[in-house]
């Protein structure tokens, strides 16, 4: 029938009128390459005539006004001039990337002259040119007092790009109502008292540190083979049912309750959680460093004025005071002695002050390209689903 | 396509009155809104499929129709997807059970219950799906009352013979997900079945129980049938989103429980993988499809579409 | 053979009705509503036995408990010797053709048909569908959807589905209700011949008079809840008890009178100034006031001072108020000297032409066709319609 055929050739055309311009649209839907080259996106600086810092951190990270109290923004506002607009919208590395990867990818502005992130992924962001350089000489403060562990990461030796806001140890977490002490990293790996009852955090870049650390390797510079051997250890372990999960933010919960009896752990976390059967230890392997960083972005206007803020929190006692609010430690040299003012309870604080002691066992995890690091996460993933 | 159709195989066109184009403008908006967030997404979603699996935010990416993604992804995921599709299916037919008494005795023994009824099938809705699912975890603690019970009625061990639990508890194991899936995917599952058990008239159960058909045959013979509308809709409005989850294998599960909608946010968030993600999405979209397609043929719902 | 009611329920259960279907006392009461009230009677073994009544008066709900749909408040059913009365409905060897039909929309014809037998475990039932559907002349539509036919083929569907079964008592809810005239005319010859060839018990629901007189051995007339009276067709009509009846059951004169007494086989009723008699047993009140009733068809009409073909009194001096010609016969109101408007039906024998409008005229009938009502009785009820 003359209709059916029509039909049937009908269908067929827009079938592969469909195939056709599909092929044809497809391609318009790839991204370019996003390196960009910070030293071509700098713009004519607005700091003087245009008095604003517009700063993106995580929340709950940093001090407020208080009735008597003077915060270190507000105080900072009054000694510069300088209206700041901080906003807390970094809730995750990944998403915040996500959230300014269009316009820093393209070369346009994000709006922002400072934002901070952890280490990997400013490492990364410096990498491929969306980070503009400090001006070393009106961040004095920054090179003078910056501490020893956190001076020369892998990714910015000289801290040319970033400035760490604060600082976090991860190690390991036990409940000591459940369980006896769990002292290295090994052990929680190992110990036939734990099995199935042992979480461990998604982050590559903390677990495996500990997995490179329990063979003798350096995490921050190991061989494929050290990686290899690390990666089959833990797969191993995994594979045997020695952990319950693998998680992000959310493992104290499971600890506090006891479903889980000891866990990979950030030193913050525990010392918030305000249970006292929780006990964070730094692993006799050794412990892993992370801080999150300080970094102008591309096209940002008020780079001085940033500047001038890193500048600011890198004096011991502004550092003192943030510090007392949020017990991270503190990235500031003479902090410590600012604190008698501040808060005497606080001066010996471990998790603010970490002992020279506990800060020679610490370690950070190579810095990575955009290729090995995609493999490593991979390589890690696969681990989660052994 | 049945306008073209129409148009084409359409009668003499002699007094064809004027075209009447109030239909077109009315579908205008529809057709926008699916452009915007159906077609432009699906195919940038099918682009990423296609990317060069090298690509990085260094480098670029770009849709170098490398099929072999759909080949590698399926592979490397195979047991995400084998996994998602179980516990999508193990969870959607609890759901229908449950979700068919309850609907059943809402729409036919409530009386004047029925609102309220009605109302607390979809109050979970009113808190975030987050907290919903979180608050399972207290439920299922391993120190909890929940996992007491279940191990004194054996609950734990039997779930254990079937592969849905690994030790002593419920928390992290294939059972929590696929239950925190069965809760939070039951009022879509109860919904349409009332809709469609509450247009079964009573008068043909009667039929069915005046012409020799016990309850029980009555039920099989003419409601149920009758409810396949509701079946169909709650088992697709169930399965489909429950197949793609990803937050309850998260939160619920351990990682040998890990589905495809996880497996899926990794690769995008984390590993930065576009070209096995976007094949990922593919494959698990055409799964999903084919196995929709396969489902409403055998339902046999031509008469209700 | 007489069915008057006092004879039919105290009658001793005969050797060949072994499944007579018995009511006694049957009782529905709803929260605010007695739907039938203290309802007895005897449906003998193959007997086709019609329920008449006005809308809401109780017939379904009495075809519903014996159905098994419907709990009876109080009051027994039996079926010969067996108790049904609380009997599931799957369990009883009744079958109903549904006032609404109740096909069931999923099935098609066929299914639908075959669905009784089905459930009853018969294994071949194509030939019986196929035989059941010719009877009801719808084997071409076997294979459509109930939704796809008129009203008309569902009713038939609906009366072959429970056809089928052959069950010792059907029980119909006005089956034929959606037919038009001459399909129902149709339908009602082969109901009538099917139920004599299988001897089956049916209970026929219906609105039409007409109907029931052509089909029924025995009609009960319903109103409100009771059962007014019951009885032979034509001792129905002819001799009616009620005035209800007597207005329901065709159309009635009703003459308001005073009864004077007994005499003999004869009841006096002294009806505006003449006397009237009645015999006996048609006489349904002895003394005080009393509706003297005749059926129109029943009088007969003459222009004053022609001669009237009666033995009884004629009563003259009324006048043609209306005539109309329906073809077989001549309708007359004719206003009688104390004002009523006597309804005269005369045979069209082309004896005599038409009286027109105005004519003044004697009535007359004979008293053997007269019936005597007692007068508390509301003379208006039963007239349908307005
Ligand atoms: N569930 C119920 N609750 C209260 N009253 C009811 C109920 N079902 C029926 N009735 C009442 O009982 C009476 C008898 O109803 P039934 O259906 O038996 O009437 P019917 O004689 O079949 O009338 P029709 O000829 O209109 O079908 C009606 O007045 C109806 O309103
Ligand atoms: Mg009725």
């Amino acid at each position: 029938m003359a209709g059916m055929n029509r039909r049937t050739v009908l269908r067929g055309g827009a079938g592969l009128g469909f195939l056709g311009v599909s092929a044809a649209v497809l391609p318009l839907f790839g991204t370019p390459d996003q390196k960009q080259d910070p030293s071509r996106l700098k713009v004519p600086d607005r700091s003087e005539s245009d008095p604003r810092l517009i700063i993106s951190n995580w929340p709950e990270y940093i001090d407020e006004d208080d009735d008597g109290y003077v915060s270190t923004l507000t105080q900072f506002e009054k000694d510069t001039g300088i209206t700041v607009r901080y906003t807390a919208d970094v809730n995750d590395n990944d998403e915040f990337f996500s959230k300014v990867r269009n316009q820093l990818g393209s070369g346009t502005s994000t709006k922002r002259d400072l934002f901070a992130l952890t280490d990997w992924m400013a490492a990364r962001m410096i990498q491929v040119g969306w980070i503009q350089k400090l001006d070393a000489s009106k961040v004095p403060n920054l090179h003078a007092n910056i501490i020893d562990s956190l001076a020369k990461p892998a990714w910015d030796p000289g801290r040319d790009y970033s400035a760490p806001w604060q600082s976090g140890l991860t190690g390991i977490a036990y409940n000591k109502a459940k369980v006896d002490e769990v002292r290295s990293f090994s052990d929680l790996v190992t110990r036939p008292d734990l099995k199935g009852r042992v979480s461990l955090l998604t982050e590559m870049r903390d677990t495996m540190g500990f997995m490179l650390l329990i063979d003798g390797a350096d995490p921050e510079k190991f061989t494929d083979d050290e990686w290899k051997q690390a990666v089959e250890r833990l797969t191993k372990a995994k594979k045997a049912g020695q952990f319950r999960s693998f998680t992000g933010n959310d493992y104290v919960q499971d600890l506090a309750s006891g479903n889980v009896l000891a866990c990979e752990a950030w030193s913050g976390d525990i010392a918030n959680a305000g249970d006292e059967n929780l006990v964070w230890v730094p692993p006799e392997e050794g412990i892993m460093i992370w801080a999150d960083n300080m970094m102008v972005p591309n096209l940002a206007t008020h780079q001085a004025n940033a500047e001038q803020w890193i500048n600011y929190y890198y004096e011991p006692e502004v550092a003192a005071k943030l510090a007392d609010y949020n017990s991270y430690i503190c990235p500031v040299k003479g902090a410590q002695e600012a604190m008698e003012k501040v808060n005497p309870d606080n001066v010996e604080n471990e998790l603010i002050f970490p002992t020279e002691k506990t800060l020679s066992l610490t370690h950070r995890f190579m810095a990575l390209d955009e290729a090995k690091a995609r493999t490593y996460e991979k390589d890690y993933t696969d681990v989660q689903r052994a | 396509m049945a306008t073209v159709d129409d148009v084409a195989t359409g009668g003499p066109p002699e007094h064809r009155p004027r075209r009447n184009l109030t239909g077109y403008w009315l579908i205008l908006p529809g057709a926008l809104w699916l452009l915007l967030f159906f077609v432009i997404p699906f195919y940038s979603l099918l682009a990423a499929s296609l990317f060069d699996p090298d690509g990085s935010v260094l480098t670029g990416y770009d849709v170098t129709f490398h099929v072999q993604n759909f080949g590698n992804a399926f592979w490397d995921y195979k047991e995400q997807i084998g996994r998602s599709l179980l516990y999508a299916a193990l969870a959607t037919a609890t759901c229908l059970v449950l979700g068919y008494v309850l609907a059943y005795a809402i729409a036919f023994k409530a009386g004047r219950w029925k609102n309220l009824m009605l109302v607390l099938v979809i109050a979970p809705f009113f808190t975030s799906f987050l907290l919903r699912t979180l608050s399972w975890k207290l439920i299922l603690a391993d120190d909890g009352w929940v996992v007491d019970v279940a191990q004194a009625i054996h609950l734990t061990d039997a779930l254990q013979l079937v592969n849905l639990a690994d030790g002593d508890r419920l928390l992290a194991t294939p059972f929590a997900v696929i239950a925190g899936l069965t809760y939070n995917f039951l009022p879509f599952m109860v919904l349409p079945l009332y809709a469609s058990l509450e247009k079964v008239d009573v008068r043909l159960i009667e039929a069915a129980g005046d012409l020799y058909a016990s309850p029980a045959r009555g039920f099989l013979k003419v409601t149920l049938p009758l409810s396949m509308p509701g079946v169909v809709a709650g088992t697709l409005l169930t399965f489909i989103p429950a197949t793609g989850d990803y937050v309850n294998d998260q939160l619920l599960g351990n990682t040998n429980t890990r589905m495809v909608g996880a497996s899926i946010q990794s690769l995008f968030t984390k590993e930065n993988d576009y070209a096995t993600a976007g094949a990922l999405s593919v494959i698990l979209m055409v799964i999903i499809v084919a196995a929709v397609m396969v489902y409403v043929r055998k339902a046999g719902t031509e008469e209700l579409v | 053979m007489s069915n008057a009611p006092e004879s039919t329920v105290s009658a001793p259960p005969r050797a060949e009705a072994a499944h007579d279907l018995r009511l006694q006392g049957l009782t529905k009461e709803y929260a605010t509503f007695t739907a039938v009230k203290a309802l007895d009677l005897v449906v003998p073994q193959g007997q086709f036995f019609a329920l008449l009544g006005p809308s809401g008066c109780g017939k379904t709900t009495t075809l519903r408990m014996v159905a098994g749909l419907e709990t009876p408040t109080s009051g027994s059913i039996h079926l010969g010797d067996s108790d049904i009365t609380y009997e599931k409905p799957y369990k009883r060897p009744v079958n109903t053709v549904f006032q609404n039909y109740a096909l069931f929309p999923h099935l098609d014809i066929a299914k639908n048909v075959a669905f009784g037998l089905e459930r009853r475990g018969v294994k071949n039932t194509k030939q019986q569908v196929a035989e059941m559907l010719e009877l009801v002349e719808l084997t071409s539509q076997a294979h459509k959807k109930p939704a796809q036919m008129s009203g008309g083929q569902q009713q038939r569907v609906a009366l072959a589905r429970a056809l089928i079964n052959q069950p010792e008592v059907l029980l119909l809810d006005e089956p034929l209700g959606a037919l038009d005239l001459k399909l129902r005319r149709g339908m009602q010859l082969e109901l009538k011949r099917i139920q004599t060839e299988v001897g089956l018990t049916f209970v026929h629901v219906t609105h039409d008079q007409e109907e029931a007189m052509t089909m029924a051995d025995t009609i009960a007339v319903m109103n409100g809840g009771v059962i007014e009276q019951m009885g032979a067709p034509t001792e129905l009509y002819e001799n009616p008890r009620t005035t209800f009846v007597a207005n329901f059951l065709g159309q009635s004169n009703l003459i308001a009178g005073d009864i004077e007494g007994r005499d003999g086989d004869q009841v006096k009723v002294r009806v505006q100034g003449a006397v009237a008699s009645v015999p006996a047993d048609r006489a349904h009140a002895e003394s005080g006031q009393g509706w003297l009733g005749i059926r129109p068809e029943k009088v007969l009409i003459a222009e004053t001072g022609h001669p009237i073909d009666a033995p009884g009194d004629v009563i003259t001096g009324g006048f043609v108020t209306d005539v109309s010609f329906v073809g077989v016969s001549t309708q007359y109101q004719v206003r009688m000297p104390w004002g009523q408007e006597l309804m005269v039906f005369e045979q069209n024998t082309g004896a005599r032409g038409m009286l027109p409008v105005g004519t003044k005229v004697d009535v007359s009938w004979r008293p053997e066709f007269a019936f005597l009502l007692d007068a508390s009785q509301d003379a208006m009820a039963g007239i349908e319609g307005d």
